[in-house]
């Protein structure tokens, strides 16, 4: 008997000694002294893996730009490679695991959302060749204070704003008598909003719902907060260091209803395609077949709408070469910035005064990752991909609009449009939120309700008053949804 | 002779009906079908340029350029990959799942009912969250960007879904196998001679669904396979979704091929039942 | 009488189990009582009075647990075992090269250390008892079994055990210990702006009473649980008598070319489930082909899925659903079929049965007693199926009336948007642990009530 318990009982004593002996020692820390990572001294012999879009990878300029910076740094043993993954990679879920890529470029919205848990390295932005060669309202995108202090994340690279394309063949013929009303030679239904309804009517009806004017997805968040905010709408309040307030959201602020009137007009002039998302993938093959006269979205898909463009009219034009369709097809798909709109907030109201739009536009940028070995080689894959010459070679294959000032002079068009919305704060930079979640989810929703009704010709929102009270309704869905559980 | 005829009329009134509503199940099934097969062919390269179902005018591009052009979406990759993934869960699933099915039919032992029930509530939980816990599970393990991770995970949660097959094995008279233990064949043998040549029907009915769920999923993989040479198809037809469609429907046609020709090749042993050699009681 | 036996299950339950636990004690105070000099060096150390017994192989595994045991918690196993209580201490910082804790990850694997306790401490009793055994054995005069008697044991009396140790295994890694993670969130402050590296703390019921507080959740919570049991009620229906009257159908003597009808649902079956339901959702789309025909013939186009269309939507999903579970019902069901008893059909033809009589009396009977357990598992399946109206109504992210949630989204999709889209982890964990503890006594009753539970030998 005590034989047989005193050693039952001396394992049992052995295992839970062992346990908490382990367990206490096993959760010291030794304290860890605070080391600072850019050290200017290139780590030799590493790896690093990049993440760059799809657009980047199709054209080959992933691969030139690779392959120049490893002749250049071969010397010091370091070889850059694509990480190989989908351009929406979440490196807030591979990075802690060691399974993130080193270099990252993603839009500012999301490398901010790293930010805020340290999932990317601050840069030493001001001591970087491309830092004055970037206006300091592309740089504010990438900033935030923390802890009292201020850092910067990432080198911005590329502008997005939407834009809107349109094909010049499908104007009509005598659009110089009919449709330039200030003979500035460019024609009124891509110069404002209300020409642009005006003639969408007028296509819709002529070809008895065939064919479409201006065609977009309406509940698509980002391209229609652009009428939000040019009423006077704003997202989330901002102190005076640019920090966010989510506790205060302005959907309902200013004007906003005209807004989303607009929305409901430019329903009934659409097809029943633009209260769905489905619309979204199909843009690019049906403004190239000729259905839709225009559409909006952001200039990096250009190259998207030219192949569409000249693969739909290679297949009615069979005899036409190759380069004779490619010429074609360039010389008539044209990407302007967004039309003006009524003050009135009225698109039926032609005459009126118009102001610019004001849009909501994003920034794209390289960050490095917290979890990589090489923060010193990944620094100088940055200084070199963000040179003068590899930017400008991303234009030229990609069609991004820059943000660097020497490459966009050298570009100049839109490239040069889109800088001055950015320099007069006509774009409205995407909080870099969490609660973005919880904005464009609600806001969705009610752009799907108002189109449907504007489709349908409802009476849901058909006065200004149900309109006021949806603004102001969404504010408070918003809120809830961001603030009770949290 | 009135009622032989009376009953030829029924007769031929129910293989009518039969047929008419057999026709109706073929349209409802096929129609989804014939209007993505036919699609995945359309010149123009997507379902959105159709007028209505059918598209202008067909071409074999869409297929051609899914296993040609492979520098950035490398399908016949992706193919493989997911071949390998679900022949080998499909093998240790099946495995797994039917011996377990045996175990829980034929013995009682103590915890059984316990087992019985515990299964069934695991299986009541909401699993999505769970997902994230196999994530970093898998980041423990280091089976992240690796096939063989995928398969322990689907050959281990295979068994979970036992319950069919205990019901096939539960209808399979234990007079059968109470004869061979007479004999002096051992659980093990009982199993391997007599059970299992008796379990066609559901052996291939287990490795099928074992097969075609890893064939077709893509939470699991787009959560543990996060380079693009290691997706399986499913994980890459959902990213083509975004920016290439022709290419999605025709990637997504190509995937059932395989299903439909493993049915072909196992629908005798479905169909042919077992039940009318064995023993009767 | 049924009544009053049911009546008094909870406290035969009860006193059962306080039997048994008073039998295992006296079991175990006669072992430590009776045992002698090899029982107790195996209760010290595993396997050494198996050695002692001859038993060299069996010794020598149970040596080797005990001490891969021991290995694990001191490279690990202690260590994780005790960051189940704190979750970490120390903040990462990576700008600075400074490790941390991470909270969720010290969660999980502390999880994974309890489990591998408790196997180590079976493994420990099964050691214990099995040296006992050894011992009566012994003094009964009979010889200690030798390994190769050991092993044909595996492969008959127990072989039970030896095929059901790897399952339970992998269920315990991939299914319990996810669900014990879960439902461990539950009291945690995980979500919102509380994610590693910053580090998670228990909060104890927090959670629960946060949902109580704000009523909108309540009130949406019943909205959708009761479009949810309508859904997984009928859709399983649909699916299990949809499948079963094909099977039927097919099985009919006078249909010709059996392989070609069944074709059509193979090939339905053959396509992955979520293409489908992209293309129905594609066919269905306010610009979709359907709408493409109705407004050609004049019509003005309707929105199916669209964000007021609660009922046409809801039933797009029956259908859709059907569409997908049919045929692999039918499948089941043709091989459940296959295996019915011919004679009794041949039999009950000789006696004048129609058709009908020969469903109902033979045919379902046999099916519904053979696939009980697969119609729960099936109901169980719909309940919280999230796929369908995830694929089909992602675009319609809310309703009015409902918080996070829109008129068709399923609990499992509520759950989906409020932790996955909204970040809300411990929320969303307490959410579905309440939905978990409905449901599993919902069927945990129906189970135990259920034909083939209750009377298994019926059919043998």
């Amino acid at each position: 008997m005590t034989k047989t318990l005193s050693l039952f009982l001396a394992h049992a004593f052995i295992v839970i000694a062992l346990i908490t002996t382990f367990g206490v020692l096993g959760l010291q820390r030794e304290e860890q002294e605070a080391q600072e990572r850019f050290t200017g001294v290139l780590e030799e012999n590493v790896t690093l893996r990049i993440l760059d879009n799809d657009t980047a990878k199709e054209t080959g300029y992933l691969d030139e730009l690779l392959a120049a910076f490893n002749a250049e740094y071969a010397q010091y043993g370091i070889t850059a490679v694509d990480a190989n993954m989908g351009a929406y990679t979440d490196l807030e879920k591979l990075g802690p695991a060691g399974y993130g890529p080193d270099i990252v470029y993603q839009a500012n919205d999301v490398l901010m959302r790293y930010a805020e848990n340290r999932h990317i390295q601050p840069l030493p932005a001001e001591s970087m060749e491309v830092y004055a060669e970037i206006p300091s309202e592309a740089w504010d995108a990438y900033q935030s204070t923390m802890e009292g202090t201020e850092y910067t994340f990432a080198v911005p690279v590329n502008v997005q704003e939407p834009l809107l394309y349109y094909r010049k063949d499908l104007l009509p013929e005598n659009w110089q008598e009919t449709w330039d009303d200030d003979g500035n030679g460019v024609p009124d239904m891509v110069e404002n909003w209300a020409d642009l309804f005006a003639y969408s009517a007028q296509v819709k009806a002529e070809s008895n719902g065939t064919r479409y004017g201006y065609m977009k997805s309406l509940n698509d968040q980002y391209f229609a907060a652009g009428y939000f905010l040019s009423y006077g709408a704003y997202i989330f309040g901002q102190d005076e260091t640019g920090e966010y307030d989510t506790e205060d959201i302005g959907f309902s602020a200013g004007e906003s209803y005209k807004g989303a009137r607009i929305i409901r007009q430019l329903a009934t002039v659409m097809d029943n395609n633009c209260a769905d998302d489905t619309i979204t993938t199909s843009a690019y093959e049906l403004l190239g077949n000729g259905t839709y006269f225009a559409t909006m979205t952001t200039p990096d898909v250009y190259e998207s709408f030219i192949d569409e463009f000249a693969s739909s009219w290679s297949r009615t034009h069979r005899d036409w070469t190759e380069e004779e369709v490619d010429a074609y097809v360039r010389e008539n798909l044209f990407m302007t910035k967004v039309p003006a709109l009524p003050v009135s907030g009225d698109l039926t109201d032609r005459e009126g005064e118009t102001m610019e739009m004001t849009v909501m536009g994003g920034i794209h940028g390289y960050a490095i990752s917290s979890y990589t070995k090489s923060p010193n080689a990944a620094l100088a894959f940055i200084e070199f991909a963000t040179s003068e010459e590899w930017i400008a070679r991303r234009c030229e294959l990609l069609g991004i609009v820059p943000a660097r000032t020497d490459v966009m002079e050298a570009e100049g068009g839109v490239a040069a449009d889109v800088y001055d919305d950015l320099i007069a704060d006509r774009i409205y930079i995407m909080p870099g939120e969490r609660a973005m979640t919880q904005v464009w989810a609600s806001f969705g929703s009610l752009l799907r309700f108002i189109a449907e009704d504007g489709l349908r010709g409802g009476s849901t929102y058909d006065t200004d008053e149900k309109l006021i009270a949806a603004m102001e309704a969404l504010d408070a869905e918003i809120y809830s949804a961001i603030h009770t559980l949290s | 002779m009135k009622k032989s005829r009376s009953i030829k009329v029924s007769r031929t009134v129910d293989v009518v009906i039969t047929y008419a509503i057999l026709i109706v199940v073929a349209f409802f099934f096929f129609f989804p079908c014939l209007w993505l097969i036919l699609s995945s062919f359309s010149d123009s390269g997507s379902l959105y340029t159709l007028n209505g179902f059918f598209p202008e005018a067909y071409s074999f591009q869409n297929y051609i350029k899914l296993f040609t052009d492979t520098q950035m979406y490398n399908y016949p990759e992706w193919f493989g990959n997911t071949l390998f993934v679900a022949v080998m869960s499909c093998i240790f699933g099946t495995l797994l799942t039917i011996l377990t099915a045996y175990c829980m039919s034929r013995f009682k032992f103590k915890s059984r009912k316990a087992l019985m029930k515990t299964t069934l509530v695991l299986g009541m939980f909401p699993s999505f969250m769970a997902m994230t816990a196999v994530f970093l599970l898998m980041t423990q393990f280091n089976f992240i960007n690796n096939h063989w991770g995928l398969i322990l995970i689907y050959s281990a949660q295979a068994p979970m879904g036992y319950m069919v097959q205990k019901g096939f094995f539960d209808t399979i008279p234990s007079s059968i196998d109470e004869a061979a233990r007479l004999d002096g064949a051992t659980n093990f043998q009982v199993f391997l001679k007599i059970i299992l040549p008796l379990s066609k029907p559901i052996l291939v009915y287990t490795a099928l669904t074992s097969f075609t769920w890893p064939w077709s999923d893509f939470i699991l993989p787009q959560l543990l396979l996060p380079t693009m040479d290691n997706w399986t198809v499913a994980v890459g037809l959902m990213y083509l979704d975004e920016t290439e469609f022709a290419r999605f429907a025709a990637g997504s046609i190509f995937i059932g091929v395989p299903i439909v020709i493993l049915y072909f090749c196992l629908v005798k042993y479905m169909v042919n039942g077992m039940s009318a050699g064995a023993v009767k009681e | 009488m049924a009544d009053m036996q049911y009546k008094s299950a909870p406290r035969e339950f009860f006193e059962n189990l306080a039997e048994k636990i008073k039998k295992k004690w006296r079991a175990f105070c006669a072992m430590l009582r009776h045992g002698n000099v090899r029982v107790a060096c195996s209760m010290l150390i595993m396997g050494t009075g198996q050695m002692m017994y001859r038993q060299w192989a069996k010794g020598a595994l149970y040596l080797l647990v005990q001490a891969g045991f021991i290995v694990y918690l001191v490279l690990t196993g202690a260590r994780d075992f005790f960051g189940l209580f704190t979750l970490g201490s120390v903040e990462a910082n990576p700008w600075y090269g400074i490790e941390g804790d991470n909270s969720v990850i010290m969660l999980i694997t502390g999880i994974l250390s309890v489990i591998v306790m408790v196997i180590y401490v079976s493994l420990y009793i099964a050691n214990v008892r099995g040296i006992y055994a050894t011992q009566l054995r012994v003094e009964a005069g009979k010889k200690p079994a030798t390994f190769r008697q050991d092993v044909a044991q595996m492969f008959d009396r127990k072989f039970y055990r030896t095929v059901l140790f790897l399952p339970v295994i992998g269920v315990c890694i991939f299914n319990v210990l996810p669900i014990v993670f879960m439902i461990l969130i539950a009291f945690t402050n995980y979500g919102g702006d509380i994610v590693p590296p910053k580090l998670v703390d228990w909060v104890g019921f927090e959670n629960f009473g946060k949902l109580v507080a704000v009523g909108e959740y309540t009130t949406t919570f019943f909205k959708i649980l009761g479009w949810n049991i309508l859904w997984a009620v009928a859709s399983t229906a649909i699916n299990y008598f949809g499948g079963l009257a094909l099977a039927l159908l097919l099985n009919k003597k006078c249909v010709k070319g059996k392989v070609f009808w069944r074709f059509f649902p193979i090939l339905a079956y053959a396509i992955p489930g979520f293409i489908t339901m992209l293309g129905f959702k594609y066919m269905f789309a306010n610009g979709g082909p359907i709408n493409y025909y109705i407004t050609q013939g004049g019509g003005s186009a309707i929105f199916f899925l669209g964000a007021n269309s609660t009922w046409p939507a809801r039933l797009i999903g029956l259908m859709v659903n059907a569409w997908i579970s049919i045929p692999s019902s039918m499948l089941l069901a043709t091989g459940i079929l296959s295996n019915a008893n011919k004679d009794q059909y041949e039999a009950a033809r000789i006696d004048g049965a129609n058709a009908f009589q020969q469903f109902w009396y033979l045919t379902l009977p046999f099916v519904v007693f053979a696939t009980t357990p697969v119609i729960l598992s099936q109901f169980i399946g719909n309940f919280n199926n999230f796929g369908v109206f995830y694929f089909l109504r992602s675009d319609v992210s809310s309703s009015a009336g409902y918080v996070l949630a829109n008129d068709t989204d399923l609990l499992i999709n509520w759950l989906y948007k409020m932790s996955i889209d909204n970040n809300y982890y411990s929320i969303g964990a307490a959410i579905s642990l309440i939905i978990f503890i409905i449901t599993s006594v919902i069927s945990l009753v129906v189970y135990i009530f259920s034909p083939s539970y209750r009377q298994e030998e019926t059919y043998r």
